[in-house]
């Protein structure tokens, strides 16, 4: 295993071609920019090395015997995928950030379970390769990303009908020793700061779109790759301190990309499905799930800090005993805790699969992330209402190192009087970074837009039979068990009454 | 032969359980059916694939926990009644 300073050196030995604000980045894990999201991504790395949390953050690998990071093992029971959801919550709370890992977790998880069950129907090797890459990304602890939204062009049009095909990430060639892909993935978190990509189909396919039923897993400095790094709001405030970001040593989510594979190469042993259309839509959906899972995890971690921050700001301003300050900060600890409740009861009724490897109740863990649409937004906005107007109007950092004016912000800006200003400031930016940046847009659609949720949510429950419930409570059907408790039927036992 | 039927809680099945308790007594006329585990076939039905009906079951038993159609309903049953007649 690797501890935090390893992965980052680590980085530095890779050479991926990534651009950002119109100049290439020439070195990940040190660009200002870039490098609180490395920070965020190392503590998956440090806190696998912390006796404190040894038992959450390694596990044992079921291919090797030996001892692994987490991040980087297939779950063998419920009681990891109990793990892994303490194992996210621990890191927002250490980070209060995105640390990014799970998205290749998630990957390597889905994969193994589908390639099982592709090898199943059609004879094919899928599997072996996916356990042998396994085997390589836990000996190496390697981070890859999950790469699985497509940029998908015009909306109303199925892969096959756009009238740019690589709009899609497709197959353009087979050859004896591999195969060369085309197209683009967007959004991809930790992108730049990882190892690998793994690339996935983003959606359901047909019989006619087997080009674009491809999986496989590349260097992240493959001939061919390219990676634009997105914009995040406030970004550039990494360059001007430590304070107007609020968060500065662990940014705010995770730092997407847009990669670009341009006729990339992918040997045999890297590709984990070619032309298997028919296991796009599960691949999809047992991904899915276990990235849902994740959100009353991490996005609770983080909501821990926001909390805290939230109610240091209330004693700092002196409004910490005003009863509806605790009632609104009491309101954010529920509803985190409510998707806490989430992300545990996916994992408890999580469930062994064809493959030996377990993954969480669908949809329950569909419901935890549409929570995770909502709840945040609301957390977000009490924490925003207790902190104050000032959350978006304080003085620069500039203009509080600046002897000229740092003395009448000090004087003015005073909460209560044993407090420093500086202290009063740190935090009330630390609650602008949680509640307004870039983390709410990222609580609706990671892991899928709430509509995504919903009809897996409405694909996977049983309205007929909520339907056959009420009739039977309505007193429309029979009702065997309400006759066993009187000894005569309803009709018999209401008619006394009529 | 007697066949015991158990059921999970059935949370959020994600098909109609008793179809499959309903079949194997319209198709297997010859077999006693009870709701106990004292029985010389236990057919555990569960809702989802979390799969409680089985949980802490032993012995010889069959376990459903997605609708299969009412065929492979049969053939599982009937497969595992053979098995324990040879027995």
């Amino acid at each position: 295993m690797m501890n935090g300073k390893q992965y980052i050196e680590s980085l530095r030995k890779l050479k991926p071609r990534i651009y950002f604000m119109g100049r290439k980045i020439e070195s990940v894990a040190d660009d200002p920019v870039l490098a609180p999201h490395v920070n965020a991504a190392a503590m998956t790395y440090e806190l696998a090395f912390d006796p404190r949390y040894e038992d959450i953050m390694t596990a044992t690998s079921h291919l090797t015997g030996e001892k692994i990071n987490r991040f980087t093992h297939i779950h063998q029971s419920t009681e990891d995928l109990v793990k892994k959801v303490r194992m996210l919550r621990l890191l927002g709370q250490k980070t209060g950030s995105c640390f990014q890992r799970c998205v290749g977790c998630d990957a390597i998880n889905a994969l193994y379970i589908t390639s099982y069950d592709i090898d199943k129907k059609y004879g094919t090797e899928y599997h072996e390769r996916v356990k042998e890459y396994i085997k390589y990304v836990q000996k190496e602890d390697l981070m890859p990303a999950g790469a699985m939204t497509d940029v998908k062009g015009d909306r109303s049009k199925r892969p096959s009908q756009q009238v740019d095909k690589d709009l899609y990430v497709r197959i353009v060639e087979k050859r004896e020793d591999g195969i060369i892909v085309r197209g683009a993935k967007a959004h991809i978190t930790g992108a730049v700061n990882s190892h690998e990509i793994i690339v996935m189909p983003t959606r359901a396919l047909e019989a006619d779109e087997k080009e674009y039923a491809v999986a496989f897993a590349v260097p992240v400095d493959a001939e061919g790759v390219t990676m634009i790094f997105g914009r995040q709001t406030n970004d550039l405030r990494r360059l001007d301190g430590d304070v107007d970001c609020g968060n500065a040593k662990y940014a705010t989510v995770g730092g997407e990309a847009l990669i670009i594979f341009e006729d990339v190469f992918v040997p045999w042993e890297r590709v984990f499905m070619c032309g298997e259309y028919d296991f796009a839509s599960q691949l999809v959906e047992v991904f899915a799930t276990f990235h849902r899972q994740n959100y009353g995890g991490c996005k609770v971690g983080v909501a821990d800090v926001l909390i805290g921050a939230t109610a240091n700001v209330a004693e700092m301003q002196g409004i910490a005993k005003a009863p509806h300050v605790i009632d609104k900060i009491t309101e954010m600890i529920h509803l985190a805790e409510t998707c806490w409740c989430c992300s545990l009861a996916c994992s408890y009724e999580g469930y062994k699969t064809p493959s030996g490897a377990y993954m969480p109740n669908p949809l329950l863990a569909n419901v935890t992330k549409l929570n995770i649409t909502r709840f945040p937004y609301e957390w977000s906005r009490l924490a925003q209402d207790v902190t104050g107007g000032i959350v978006i109007t304080l003085p620069s950092e500039k203009d509080y190192r600046n002897p000229e004016t740092r003395k009448l912000i000090d004087k003015y800006l005073k909460g209560v009087a044993d407090v420093p200003t500086e202290h009063r400031i740190r935090m009330i930016r630390l609650v602008e970074n949680l509640s307004i940046g870039a983390e709410l847009p990222e609580s609706m659609h990671g892991a899928g837009s709430p509509q995504a949720q919903k009809i897996m949510i409405a694909r996977r429950s049983n309205l007929e039979m909520k339907k056959e419930m009420a009739k039977i409570i309505a007193g429309i059907k029979p009702d065997e068990h309400f006759k066993r408790i009187r000894g005569i039927s309803e009709e018999e036992f209401f008619s006394k009454l009529k | 032969m007697r066949i015991g039927i158990k059921y999970c809680g059935g949370c959020n099945e994600s098909y109609k359980r008793e179809m499959i308790e309903e079949i194997l007594k319209r198709e297997l006329k010859n077999c006693q059916f009870f709701y106990s585990n004292n029985a010389d076939l236990i057919v555990c039905i569960s809702g989802c694939k979390k799969g409680c009906a089985a949980e802490k079951v032993s012995g010889n038993f069959v376990h459903f926990d997605e609708w299969v159609g009412e065929d492979k309903v049969l053939t599982k049953i009937k497969a595992k009644l053979s098995e324990l007649l040879r027995s």
